[in-house]
């Protein structure tokens, strides 16, 4: 083949081949079943349809009683992401987002939801990069795969383990929020970090990586 | 407030009969009602009836009971000495035909009215949510005593508080030392206490008793309130952009449409 005809034909090959190939090393979107699927069913409200006349009545003492705090969690690990992490306590940010700590090697618990293990949705959560501090904690979250191990430990040393089960990224306008922080139904650890595009002018991401664990039995 | 002064005061006429109404907050539950009892009469064990039966049997002061699922409707209450054979002589209190409407979150208290009398106060608790992070807390004055102030960390929160009225604050969730003062003075009547305002819940706070047998504050916790975080921030740089190659690609793409276009040329041209 004449040289010009191999240019024309390599030309040809590097126009198309170039999107094509980046269409087929993106990451998937998604894996496992879908986040809304992963966590618990809210309760339906009990009818009236069964009640009994008077119910049976139990009465506690109304004195003002200490609450028991549960243990908080400290750490989470994930060696297949190369993931060892501090945990801290969080709450609500002045805008009303969830808080999350400004030092991007660590991650936030929701203190106001579920702890680790306990009945509803454990939320854990962490800025996914920053201009000066470089990648987060919970950078590698978006290729998190189905059957990841995710162990995280409390205070007092006790761990719950989890298997991850869904991997999504969702558009931050449509996050189910309220199942994503839901305080009951069967206990599962819910990650959320930032993903998809980013919008220079929000200096902001799109979209929501969330990745939901079930408990290891 | 002041419908539901006004019924709780009729009620508390000792022994009246007729039309109390809770108030009803937005429905919520189809055909049911959430009703709690508190009993804030001091040296008084009771029997509680409604409607004929006996609902709650040696029912102690500075007792509350867990919330009642109860099926909407009117129900005719009755308040007995425990020590009284069942359902016989003179009630302690008795109010008819309470109206419980569907959806309502109430608190029915048996307590004394300022002058020392026994009453029955049903009072309407706000189940509406708060704003996540945020606590609701709400102090009734149902004891046997004048105006008090409620100080929270030694600062007065609310003045002037009169039986059987109440107020309520919503405030960011936190543990807080509370006690109450003769209203507009130092002189402490209840307390210090600490109370545990978790974040989503309401935190209803009694005042109770009288001078005889002492002060007291019975605490009643409401759950299930919470609001969801508007969302999750979560980075500011840019990294993790899976599509910051795409110019990339594109530039990849039209060089090689260049060199492929080129190439053409030139078979052109050697074959003209």
């Amino acid at each position: 083949m004449r040289p010009a005809a191999a240019s024309a034909v390599l030309g040809l090959a590097l126009a198309v081949g170039a999107p094509t190939a980046w269409a087929l090393t993106r990451p998937e979107p998604a894996a496992g079943i879908p986040v809304e699927q992963a966590l618990p069913a809210p309760a339906a409200p009990a009818g009236a349809g069964d009640l009994p006349a008077l119910p049976t009545v139990t009465a506690r003492d109304a004195a003002p009683a200490a609450a028991v705090a549960a243990p908080a969690p400290a750490r989470i690990s994930v060696p297949a992401w190369g993931v060892d992490a501090p945990v801290d306590a969080v709450g609500i940010a002045a805008d009303g987002q969830m808080e999350l700590p400004d030092d991007v090697s660590r991650v936030g618990w929701y203190r106001f939801g579920p702890a680790p293990g306990a009945d509803g949705s454990a939320v854990l959560a962490g800025h996914v990069d920053d201009r000066e501090q470089g990648t987060g904690a919970l950078y590698p979250l978006k290729d998190a795969a189905v059957g990841d191990e995710v162990t995280v430990t409390d205070a007092a040393g006790t761990a719950t383990r989890w298997r991850v089960v869904s991997r999504q990224v969702i558009t931050k306008q449509a996050l189910p929020l309220d199942r994503l922080f839901a305080r009951d139904g069967a206990p599962r650890l819910t990650l959320i970090t930032c993903g998809g595009p980013f919008l220079p002018e929000f200096r902001s991401y799109r979209d929501n990586v969330v990745v939901v664990a079930e408990p290891v039995p | 407030m002041s419908t539901l002064r006004t019924l709780g005061s009729a009620a508390g006429a000792a022994a009246v009969v007729g039309g109390l109404v809770l108030v009803a907050t937005p429905a919520t539950a189809a055909d049911t009602a959430t009703v709690s009892v508190l009993h804030g009469i001091p040296n008084t064990p009771v029997d509680v009836y409604a409607n004929g039966e006996r609902l709650i049997d040696d029912f102690q002061p500075g007792t509350l009971t867990d919330a009642l699922t109860l099926p909407a409707g009117a129900y005719d209450l009755a308040i007995f000495p425990a020590d009284a054979p069942d359902g016989s002589g003179e009630p302690l209190l008795e109010a008819d035909d309470v109206a419980v409407p569907a959806g309502a979150n109430a608190t029915v208290v048996a307590h004394l009215e300022e002058d020392g009398s026994p009453t029955l106060t049903p009072f309407v608790n706000d189940a509406s949510p708060v704003a996540a992070g945020q606590a609701r807390v709400t102090v009734r004055h149902t004891a046997a005593a004048p105006a008090v102030d409620v100080r929270a960390g030694g600062t007065p929160v609310v003045e002037g508080l009169t039986n059987p009225d109440e107020a309520t604050l919503t405030v960011p969730a936190s543990t807080i030392t509370a006690d109450v003062t003769l209203a507009g003075t130092d002189t402490v009547a209840i307390g210090p206490a600490d109370l545990t305002l978790a974040e989503g819940t309401s935190t209803i706070v009694y005042a109770w008793g009288n001078g005889e047998a002492g002060y007291d504050l019975a605490v009643q916790t409401i759950s299930g309130m919470h609001s969801m975080p508007a969302g999750v921030p979560g980075g500011s740089a840019g990294l993790a952009d899976d599509t910051s190659s795409l110019p990339m690609v594109a530039a990849l793409s039209v060089a090689g449409l260049a060199v492929a276009g080129a190439g053409v040329a030139r078979v052109a041209r050697n074959r003209g």
